[in-house]
């Protein structure tokens, strides 16, 4: 039990970390939030009321704003750049000074991210909740919903901390780990809800983990899945999870003897 | 005057080339950002692709003529790119590490060469790219094209400057506080309302990106003004709202330096 | 030769720093309703320099050396009073001023990191438009006194710190600048790094003709390069003059710790030393070199003698043959003593002013 003692220390530090400015983490959040939405109304705005369409993918107007609503609380809890934070201590020889404390440096930097992802999830929690209530829906489905939420960040940074062990090969992982956030961007149904796609490229984003973070997430807590399509989905969570886990133990101790035998 | 021009002009290249030595060095990091920009391009398409397997025009705009706009507003952004977003990111060494000093003690304009410092040569790439596809779609686009070609890279340079009196007006704030880098994300959150034409938004939005946030001057309206051309009125808005904020940018420089040079010791 | 290049006439500066709140709240409140608080760095300095000259200009952290050096290259304005550098006022910063100067600092580089010298240099070609010819005779003069030919090819991130710094002067002298402005130039550099800077700013000052301010905390950097030495505490220029004045070759200071108080004719009288080289104390914190200030002793009134080397033994001799003394001791009066006497608050005495 001793060894929860520095995981909440690190939990801690990380919310102290990313709220010491207070307005300037509102403002943060209402900006990364407000503008994602603005987006997606705009393009059904676009499609409804000046196209004039009353269907798309069998989602009226009314569906499509929902959705646009309800995922912005998911999409605030996914992701962190913290994959970011670790390759940027590979790179830099940072990372030494972690090898020399008991405790894992993949687990700290992550929970020292996370932090402030909990904390955002438990306010959209909260409003996620109340706004259920207020308009018919299961609040208890938003709990489950967020529960996937929070499995995917726990992916999203896998595989970030994977990707960033490629740091220990080549001087930059930054480029790749770019390019997973933008995919991640339209395959985990923050810009679009994923049924949009087209029949045939449906496949694309089933067989990625990215739309357990916000698409499946906004589905569940909008009624749209059912207990058995939610229970897969937390099934295939946990599977990624445990998949990413052994693959991170891989790749590390590969990078590891490589970062050791060059000094650093 | 001319001799001034003549200054200016060799430091510019002076500057290029020595980007370009630099880069040489760095070569695999360059090729690696230029995918990049290359995936988030593909992710706009995509997304575009999706909506437009659902609806056949999108507040009049066609998927072409979509598509056209995603190329000039590419090409337009790694102009931009190439030349000033580096130097955008570094402006808050300038204030906080003091490179200002030897600037200012240099026979030149201290803005300019603060602006003209780093570049990134290879994403030019990206620029003949962005013209590519805006090529590849011009006709579906309704483009009529020939002579009309020749606009282009004046609607280039509406979209780089706008960029740069906009990224501007969002760093200048160094001057006053540490942690602009609050200020330079928001700058990329509001560039998010570039990346789709102007004539999706509603009402008031499409205000505010036409005047006080004239994102949609980076690649909508040359789109637009390509595609259909503008109306007077349009024309004036946008030597109007460039001015102003060339005026807004120039004024807080001045202020600013006032008070690096009460405040610093 | 007697031309006046740097004239500062009374210059006050006084700097208002706003305290900023938290977070962006405290940054709008800095933009509308800022809460200055303001002190002064500089008050009232006056000196002249002629051209040609090297001056040294020094002085504890906050003393304001690099606040008059930022008035004098033009960075930033004097509150009151007026500064003149080769005729015009820096803060004009006129093209011809700024064709005319050079600022190096020794903690700033301008040179790019991930370049060799010669393409920053380009640069600076071109910004200062020197013509081709002249410009690669310059670079093979200085590359030449810096003995860095070699290396001019070479990235400047793969330079030692000092080989930097002579690629930094360079740099900063491409130009030919009439007046150059020295800030702490061997900061961080080894001796002989150091050693081989200096011996080279002293050649380009002698050949050139050029007129050198430099600051620095090493004293070897101003005994061995300045004619005139300036030394400044708390925005005030307390010394002017000749480095050699402060040291007097072949002075030295005696110490002496009595067993009770004397007035300084007393000891006078005693030491055969004139009263105006003798300084008394007596307060607890004799702050002299502190190496054997215990504590019984601390209370005790000390007397300093600045006397000749080879009257040593005489004055001693004069003062144990009439009165008991508890301790003494010589204390050597190198630049860097005296300097940090003066620091630390030496009575003004010792010190001239002009």
């Amino acid at each position: 039990m001793l060894r929860l003692k520095w995981r909440i220390a690190a939990l801690k530090n990380g919310l102290q970390d990313a709220t010491a400015y207070r307005i300037e983490f509102l403002l943060q959040l209402i900006g990364s939030a407000g503008v994602p939405a603005l987006i997606q109304w705009l393009l059904w705005y676009a499609i409804f009321k000046i196209g004039g369409q009353t269907e798309v993918a069998g989602m009226s107007y009314t569906d499509l704003l929902a959705y646009t609503w309800m995922s912005v609380l998911f999409s605030q809890v996914r992701g962190g750049d913290h994959d970011f934070a670790l390759m940027e201590m590979i790179r830099s020889g940072g990372l030494s000074n972690y090898l020399l404390r008991p405790v894992s440096p993949v687990e700290f930097v992550y929970i020292r991210g996370v932090a402030e992802k909990l904390f955002v999830a438990g306010i959209c929690l909260v409003i996620g909740m109340i706004a259920s209530f207020a308009v018919g829906l299961n609040p208890l489905h938003l709990l489950g919903a967020m529960i996937l939420a929070l499995l995917g960040n726990i992916i999203h940074y896998q595989l970030g901390a994977m990707i960033a062990t490629l740091a220990f090969l080549w001087e930059e992982a930054y480029a790749i780990l770019m390019v997973k956030n933008m995919v991640v961007q339209i395959l985990s149904g923050e810009l679009i809800p994923l049924n949009l796609f087209p029949a045939n490229m449906q496949w694309v984003w089933k067989m990625t983990p990215f739309y357990l973070y916000v698409y499946g997430p906004t589905q569940f807590a909008l009624g749209r899945w059912n207990l058995t399509e939610f229970g897969n989905a937390i099934l295939i969570a946990c599977a990624w999870i445990v998949f990413f886990t052994v693959g991170i133990k891989v790749t590390w101790k590969f990078g590891i003897k490589r970062y050791l035998s060059l000094g650093g | 005057m001319n001799r001034t021009l003549t200054k200016y002009f060799r430091v510019f290249f002076i500057q290029l080339k020595n980007n370009f030595v630099r880069e040489a060095v760095y070569r695999s990091n360059l090729f690696t950002m230029l995918f990049v920009d290359i995936i988030w391009i593909a992710v706009e398409f995509s997304l575009f692709g999706v909506i437009y397997a659902n609806t056949p025009t999108l507040a009049g705009w066609t998927q072409p003529q979509v598509y056209f706009f995603l190329g000039i507003f590419f090409a337009s952004d790694a102009l931009f790119t190439t030349f000033f977003q580096r130097n955008f990111w570094n402006f808050s060494d300038l204030v906080n590490k003091g490179e200002l000093d030897i600037l200012l003690t240099k026979p030149i304009h201290p803005l300019f060469l603060a602006l003209t410092r780093w570049m990134n040569i290879t994403a030019i790439f990206n620029l003949f790219f962005g013209i590519a596809i805006a090529i590849r779609y011009a006709e579906p686009a309704g483009f009529s094209g020939g002579m009309r070609w020749a606009l282009l890279p004046g609607w280039l340079a509406v979209g780089v400057l706008t960029a740069i009196v906009v990224r501007f007006a969002f760093s200048i704030w160094i001057f006053w506080t540490e942690r602009s880098f609050a200020l330079s994300r928001m700058y990329y959150q509001f560039f998010a309302l570039a990346t789709k034409p102007d004539a999706l938004y509603p009402g008031w939005v499409r205000y505010v990106i036409l005047t006080f946030l004239p994102f949609a001057f980076i690649g909508s309206v040359p789109a637009r003004a390509l595609i259909h051309g503008l109306e007077m009125r349009e024309f004036l808005t946008i030597v109007f709202v460039l001015s102003g904020f060339f005026i807004f940018d120039l004024f807080f420089w001045k202020k600013g330096l006032k008070r690096y040079q009460s405040a610093s010791s | 030769m007697s031309e006046i290049v740097i004239q500062v006439d009374n210059v006050r500066r006084s700097f208002t720093s706003t305290q900023k709140g938290e977070g962006l709240k405290g940054t709008v409140e800095l933009l509308f309703n800022p809460k200055v608080k303001s002190h002064d760095a500089l008050k009232g300095v006056s000196f002249k320099i002629e051209s040609g000259a090297f001056v040294g200009l020094i002085g504890a952290n906050g003393a304001g050396k690099t606040t008059l050096l930022k008035i004098l290259s033009g960075l930033i304005p004097p509150s009151s009073g007026e500064a003149t550098v080769l005729g015009q006022k820096p803060f004009d910063r006129s093209l011809s001023f700024r064709h005319q100067i050079s600022l190096v600092m020794g903690q700033k580089a301008q040179l790019w990191w991930d370049l060799p010298a010669v393409d920053a240099f380009d640069l600076l070609k071109a910004i200062y438009e020197i013509p081709d010819a002249v410009y690669r005779e310059r670079i093979d003069t200085l590359a030449e006194l810096l003995d860095v030919k070699r290396l001019m090819q070479t990235q400047i991130r793969r330079l030692s710190l000092g080989e930097r710094m002579k690629m930094e002067l360079i740099g900063a002298l491409i130009h030919w600048p009439k007046v150059i402005f020295l800030d702490e130039p061997t900061i961080g550099l080894d001796v002989l790094a150091a050693h081989k800077l200096r011996e080279f700013l002293r050649v380009f000052n002698q050949k050139e003709k050029a007129t050198i301010i430099l600051t620095s905390h090493n004293m070897d950097d101003i005994e061995r390069l300045c004619s005139r030495v300036m030394i400044m505490k708390t925005g005030e220029l307390i010394f002017d003059g000749d480095p050699n004045q402060l040291t007097k070759k072949g002075e030295c200071r005696l110490r002496i710790r009595f067993m009770e108080k004397k007035s300084i004719e007393e000891l006078s009288a005693l030491s055969g030393v004139p009263a105006d080289h003798i300084e008394a104390e007596t307060t607890s914190e004799t702050t002299s070199e502190g190496e054997d200030s215990n504590d019984s002793g601390a209370a005790l009134p000390t007397a300093f003698f600045n006397i000749q080397r080879t009257e040593a033994t005489k004055v001693l001799q004069s003062i144990m043959s009439k009165t008991s003394i508890i301790d003494m001791g010589i204390e050597e009066t190198s630049l860097e003593k005296v300097i940090q006497r003066i620091y630390e608050g030496e009575p003004a005495g010792l010190v001239e002013r002009k």
